[in-house]
């Protein structure tokens, strides 16, 4: 081996001390995020974590330390848990499939060109803008049952039956799902449509020379080409619709019944509205941390497999 | 194989009139280019014969059948774009396979003609790659094989070759030759690079502005330009052109004019000037001379022996003057002798 002459070994501690600097400084440029992610994100969910295992309310958390209790009885002693669970799962699910279904059908009619486009990308992408609470309100009274809902005066006006939008169990979960979906079916259609426009029309071209049905085009070219995006949608619709609660809380409270009680209220509920279960409350918040990570993680492991990157 | 005839051909994008009654016949079983400058409608031209920009009016027909108001999967043609536009979700086993696969070829069938046309191409290895991880020449290649396998009685080809390197460029066209002499099939190619246009057509179509300037073989054209587009858009450097009174103008190629110390009579033209620049390029020499008369023609000359700065006579012989009216179309070359007569006025030697 070459004896390191002294030029050798001042280029060496050169170039370590360029390194170090290169990663002072984007430490440095990430911090600002990491203070605020620690600060609001790391440090609450510590902090959940260690007040699920204690009894107690909003001003005075820690009142009795219970161990595992609070999760002994969300799992095995109370049933409203699974309830509470099976209505997010479907809310998700629904909210999932009809968000995705409008929105790439909209993008997709969006993406001839047409005079009328304009108009309707602002109609379509307006409900976005709008509060939950407001769209929340706006939607009870539209679905109303009283003789101001506006549904169901169309509907005996055209002579059909009314419709129990909001106060039977079995209409009320469809009719949160499907004001979500107007209220954001502007705003996924937008990002579907900029994806779609990025591919080039001679792949178009060349599928038509191809012999390729508008079907097929569609889920062999399209579909395949938008992925990335796609698979984006599905990560944020998923974790955002895990986590619904103003519309739910406005339109329904969670009734008839339970019906519509999904997670978040669910943990509103034992957090704020009732004595000495705030524990109880984060214990619930910890597992739905957890499945929404499961959830994530499926979604990297399996679906991201499927989706093509240029 | 097929022959293609454009009737009464007219194609405008909004107000803007790309192409007005134009008429045209391709040759079956030909190479034709379609030659000319970015916007002069050659592309346009081949997305007609595609079915994918049909026209605004006119016919097209093929093999004597009107296919104007065919769509494109019921032409029997096969195109190669200029960005090649291969499926990038796709291999390129699935590339090749998509077309045959919409017209339910059967799939032992699709296996054999991908396995032959894989093969032919060079892309057996590459079969199961994306896209993304090829070169751009064998992307270039899925995309032939892609249009190949549909084996198709025309080959569109949009400038296939413009986003290769030089090399690759030279080598490919010398397949695409070949190919083409193997299949006997139509091949209509698109090009912006007339050296492609010589080197490639057994006919090239040069247009210009939506017009066809001229239809001919490569030797024909570069010999006996229709007019003064032809001359100068073909040959590198383009044909020397200088006005002479009364409007009309004369002609005559870099590598046909003569340079010496002093004027030969013998010659119609002779002009002095300087050698302004001198390129050697190997067999011969490019030079760009400086007239009198303030006028720079090119020269490309096999004698290599003239320095910048040097005073040299330019001349030209008789057979080798072009003559084009004022209009620029070509009224003949060589003579006659009033012309030639007229054009020994530029003499200054």
């Amino acid at each position: 081996m070459l004896e390191r002459t002294p030029e050798m070994r001042a280029l060496a501690r050169r170039s370590r001390n360029r390194r170090w600097r290169g990663y002072a400084l984007s430490w440095m440029m990430i911090l600002p995020a990491m203070i605020f992610l620690i600060l609001f994100v790391i440090y609450p969910v510590f902090n959940m974590g260690n007040m699920s295992l204690y009894r107690g309310n909003a001003t005075n958390p820690y009142k009795e330390f219970l161990g595992l209790d609070n999760y002994h009885r969300l799992f095995f002693v109370k049933e409203d848990f699974y309830n509470a669970l099976g209505n997010t799962a479907l809310y998700t699910v629904g909210a999932l499939i009809s968000v995705m279904v409008f929105s790439l059908l909209f993008a997709q009619w969006m993406y001839k060109k047409r005079k009328l486009n304009n108009i309707a990308q602002t109609v379509f992408f307006t409900p976005h803008l709008v509060a939950g609470v407001s769209a929340g309100f706006i939607w009870s009274w539209l679905m109303s049952s009283q003789s101001y809902g506006l549904f169901n005066s169309v509907l005996t006006a055209i002579g059909l039956p009314e419709v129990h939008w909001l106060d039977s169990s079995a209409m009320a979960m469809p009719s949160i799902i499907i004001m979500n979906t107007w209220k954001s079916i502007g705003y996924y259609a937008l990002i579907i449509l900029s994806s779609m426009k990025n591919i080039p029309d001679e792949i178009y071209e060349a599928a038509r020379l191809d012999s390729a049905s508008s079907v097929k085009t569609f889920f062999k070219i399209t579909l395949p080409m938008i992925s990335p995006q796609l698979f984006f949608l599905l990560i944020t619709i998923t974790t955002g619709s895990f986590k619904v609660f103003d519309s739910v809380r406005i339109m329904t409270n969670g009734g008839p019944g339970d019906s519509t009680r999904v997670l978040s209220m669910y943990i509103y509920d034992y957090a704020f509205q009732r004595n000495n279960t705030l524990g109880y409350a984060c214990a619930a918040g910890m597992v739905m941390l957890l499945i929404m990570i499961i959830i994530t993680i499926i979604d990297f492991a399996f679906v991201e497999k499927k989706v093509h990157y240029q | 194989m097929a022959k293609i005839e454009f009737q009464k051909v007219c194609k405008s994008f909004g107000q803007t009139k790309v192409i007005e009654n134009l008429d045209l016949t391709i040759e079956d079983g030909k190479f034709t280019v379609l030659v000319g400058s970015s916007g002069c409608g050659k592309t346009t031209l081949l997305r007609m014969i595609a079915g994918i920009g049909p026209a605004t009016s006119g016919r097209i027909f093929m093999d004597g059948k009107d296919i104007t108001d065919v769509p494109p999967e019921k032409r029997d043609i096969a195109m190669v774009f200029q960005n090649y536009a291969i499926y990038p979700t796709m291999s390129v086993r699935e590339n090749i396979e998509f077309g045959l696969k919409n017209r339910k070829v059967p799939k032992a069938e699709r296996a054999r003609l991908i396995e032959e046309y894989s093969e032919i191409v060079g892309l057996t290895e590459y079969l199961d790659r994306k896209p993304s991880q090829l070169s751009g020449g064998q992307r270039q290649r899925v995309a032939l094989a892609r249009a190949m396998v549909k084996k198709p009685a025309v080959f569109l080809m949009d400038e296939p070759l413009s986003n290769l390197d030089a090399k690759l460029r030279a080598a490919m066209r010398v397949e695409l030759i070949e190919l083409q002499r193997r299949l006997g099939t139509t091949f209509v190619y698109v090009t912006h690079d007339q050296v492609e246009a010589m080197s490639m057509a057994d006919t090239i179509v040069l247009m210009e502005k939506g017009e066809i300037q001229q239809v001919g073989a490569p030797e024909e054209i570069y010999h006996e330009p229709n007019n003064v587009f032809a001359a100068q858009f073909i040959g590198t450097p383009p044909m020397n052109i200088m006005e002479m009174s009364g409007g009309s103008r004369v002609g005559f190629r870099p590598e046909k004019v003569v340079l010496g110390d002093r004027p030969d009579v013998q010659m119609p033209i002779r002009m002095r000037g300087t050698i302004a620049t001198r390129e050697m390029l190997g067999a011969e020499t490019q030079y760009k001379v400086v007239l009198k008369s303030g006028a720079t023609i090119m020269v490309k000359s096999p004698d290599e022996g003239f320095r910048e700065g040097a005073a040299v006579c330019a001349m030209v012989p008789a057979p080798d003057v072009h003559f084009f009216d004022a209009k620029g179309q070509h009224i003949g070359h060589g003579g006659p002798a009033d012309l030639l007569k007229a054009a020994g006025g530029m003499n200054d030697a």
